[in-house]
C-alpha cells in the first residue's frame, strides 16, 4: 500500500516537472524522425528486397532499428530521469522524512522504481507506435517484433534499477547520472576489447548486456538472456533498499 | 493498579554523528498531552535526539519505546502514531499545497473519505485554503512551516515532534502556532517542542527540558510564571563550560 503511495506520488512529480516532458518530447521527435528515414529507405528499397527469398521485410529494417535506437538513447535518458529519485531526496531531506513515516526502505525504493518503469514503458510504447501505425498496410513479423519489445522492455527495467541504485549511492543527482552512464556503457560494452583482441571470452560475453539484447532484437528469446536483465534489476534494487535502510544508520 | 506507561520512552538513547558523540546516555518519559520544551544552544543534540523520536536515526545504543513498542524494531509504529516537522520544511518544490497533503495522507494510510475529511481539517485550522493550487516552491518561509506542519498533523498523530516550527513565523502566525499546540495538547497529543527561543517554552509546554553537549541537564515541570528561573538555569548550563 504505501509503495503504492510512493508510485503515485512519484509520477506525479515526473507527470509535473519539465525534465521528464523535455526528455520525451525531444527524444520522441528524434525517434519520428528516423522512423521516417528508415521507412523512407524501405520504401525505395522494397521492390529489389521483394525479390530475394527471404529477404528482410518492414519489420526487420523500420520497426526493430528503431527499438534498437530508443535502447541507444535510454542509455541517456534512464540516467537523467532517475537521477534525482533518491539522491535529490536525501539532499533536501526527504528520504529522512519518508524514513520518518515508518516507510520500509524496501517499498520507498519499489514505489520509486515503479513509477520511472511506467514512464519508461509508456516511453516505449509510444515508440513502437510508429511503427504499428502502418501495420495494416504492410505484414509484420509479430514473433520478431514482440522478441525485440520484450528485450527493450527488459533493458528499459535493467537500466532504471541500476540508475536507481546509482542515485541511492551517490551524494549528489548529477553524480548519480554520470555513474550510472559509465556503468551501462562498461556493462554494454566489456566484451568489446577482447574480441577486438580476438579473444572470446564466455565470461566476458556473458556479462556484457549486449549480448543478451541482441539476441532478443533478432527474434530470439531464450531464457538465460531474460535471466540476466531480470538478475541485473533485482541486485540493483536490493542493493539500492539496502543503501536506503543504512541511512538510518548512517544519517 | 498499574500506572499508565508513558507515551515516549527514551532508555539511555546515545547516537554518535560526524565522528562525535551527538547525543548521550539520554533518559526521557512523555505522557499523552504532555508538551515538552526542548532547548539547548546550537549543537547541543536537539535535532538529533528528534531524529531519533522520529525514527528517521536508530540510536548507536539504548532504546526509544514508542506506546509501549521498541521503535528501532517496528518503525512503522512512527507512520500511525507519530507526526514529525524536521527544522526545514522538506518539501517537494513542484507539488502544489493540496498534492502535498495528499501525498502525505497516502503515504500515511489515509484514502478515500478519511484523506478528504483530514485534508479539510488541516486546511481549515492552519488556514492554507487560499493556498491549495499553490506550488510549494513559491511559498514563503512561513508559507512553508504551515504546511510542514499541516502534513505532520494530517492523520492526528498521538506525538507531534516539532523543530524549531516557529522559524519565519510572524507574530500572529507564532501565536496561531501556540494556540494549536495548546489544542493539540488539550485533545490528548503529546508534543516536543524544539526551540531557541525561551519564551516560547514558557508561553507553551508544561515541561522544560535542556539539552547540552548531547547530555541531559535539567528536565522540570513549568508553569508560565517560571520564565526567569528557565533563562537563568539555562544560561548557567549553556556557559557552564565556558565559565570553567
Amino acid at each position: 500500500m504505501s509503495a503504492l503511495a510512493v508510485t503515485r506520488l512519484e509520477l506525479r512529480r515526473l507527470f509535473v516537472r519539465p525534465l521528464a516532458w523535455v526528455l520525451g518530447a525531444l527524444t520522441l521527435a528524434w525517434l519520428a524522425w528516423n522512423f521516417t528515414l528508415l521507412l523512407g529507405s524501405f520504401l525505395a528499397a522494397q521492390i529489389r528486397l521483394a525479390a530475394l527469398p527471404d529477404g528482410p521485410g518492414y519489420t526487420d529494417l523500420v520497426a526493430v532499428p528503431l527499438l534498437a535506437q530508443l535502447a541507444q538513447l535510454a542509455f541517456l535518458v534512464v540516467p537523467l530521469l532517475s537521477m534525482s529519485a533518491l539522491a535529490g531526496e536525501r539532499r533536501e531531506g526527504r528520504l529522512e522524512l519518508l524514513l520518518g513515516m515508518g516507510l520500509a526502505p524496501t517499498r520507498i525504493v519499489l514505489g520509486k522504481y515503479a513509477a520511472l518503469l511506467a514512464w519508461l514503458l509508456a516511453w516505449l510504447a509510444l515508440t513502437l507506435a510508429m511503427p504499428l501505425a502502418l501495420a495494416h498496410a504492410t505484414s509484420i513479423d509479430w514473433g520478431k517484433l514482440a522478441a525485440a519489445t520484450l528485450g527493450v522492455a527488459l533493458l528499459l527495467a535493467a537500466l532504471a534499477a541500476l540508475g536507481l541504485v546509482c542515485s541511492a549511492f551517490a551524494s549528489h543527482p548529477a553524480l548519480a547520472a554520470a555513474a550510472a552512464l559509465v556503468i551501462t556503457l562498461g556493462l554494454w560494452a566489456v566484451n568489446l576489447g577482447a574480441q577486438m583482441a580476438g579473444v572470446d571470452d564466455g565470461a566476458l560475453n556473458w556479462l556484457a548486456m549486449s549480448s543478451h539484447l541482441q539476441p532478443m532484437l533478432r527474434g530470439l528469446v531464450a531464457s538465460p538472456d531474460v535471466t540476466w536483465f531480470a538478475l541485473l534489476a533485482t541486485v540493483c534494487l536490493a542493493l539500492a533498499a539496502r543503501r536506503v535502510a543504512a541511512e538510518r544508520e548512517r544519517n | 493498579m498499574t500506572l499508565p506507561q508513558p507515551l515516549l520512552k527514551l532508555e539511555q538513547a546515545s547516537r554518535r554523528r560526524a565522528g562525535r558523540p551527538a547525543v548521550q546516555g539520554l533518559d526521557l518519559a512523555l505522557e499523552r498531552g504532555q508538551v515538552l520544551g526542548l532547548l539547548g544552544v546550537n549543537g547541543a543534540g536537539k535535532s538529533t535526539t528528534l531524529s531519533m523520536i522520529a525514527g528517521a536515526l536508530t540510536p548507536d545504543s539504548g532504546r526509544i519505546l514508542l506506546d509501549g513498542e521498541d521503535l528501532a524494531e517496528q518503525p512503522a509504529l512512527a507512520r500511525r502514531l507519530l507526526g514529525w516537522l524536521p527544522e526545514r520544511a522538506p518539501l517537494w518544490q513542484e507539488l502544489t499545497v493540496g498534492e502535498h497533503l495528499d501525498a502525505h495522507g497516502r503515504l500515511r494510510g489515509l484514502k478515500g473519505a478519511a484523506l478528504k475529511q483530514a485534508r479539510a481539517r488541516v486546511f481549515d485550522r492552519l488556514e492554507l485554503g487560499p493556498l491549495e493550487r499553490r506550488l510549494a516552491g513559491v511559498l514563503s518561509q512561513g508559507q512553508r512551516q504551515r504546511l510542514g506542519l499541516a502534513c505532520a498533523l494530517l492523520h492526528q498523530p498521538a506525538l507531534l515532534v516539532l523543530d524549531e516550527p516557529g522559524n519565519a513565523l510572524d507574530p500572529v502566525q507564532l501565536a496561531s502556532l501556540r494556540a494549536l499546540i495548546r489544542e493539540q495538547a488539550a485533545a490528548g497529543t503529546a508534543v516536543i517542542l524544539s526551540t531557541h527561543v525561551l519564551a516560547e517554552v514558557t508561553a507553551v509546554c508544561d515541561r522544560a527540558a535542556i539539552l547540552h553537549e548531547g547530555t541531559l541537564r535539567h528536565d522540570d515541570a513549568l508553569s508560565p510564571d517560571d520564565h526567569a528561573t528557565l533563562e537563568q538555569r539555562f544560561f548557567a548550563i549553556a556557559t557552564a563550560r565556558a565559565a570553567a
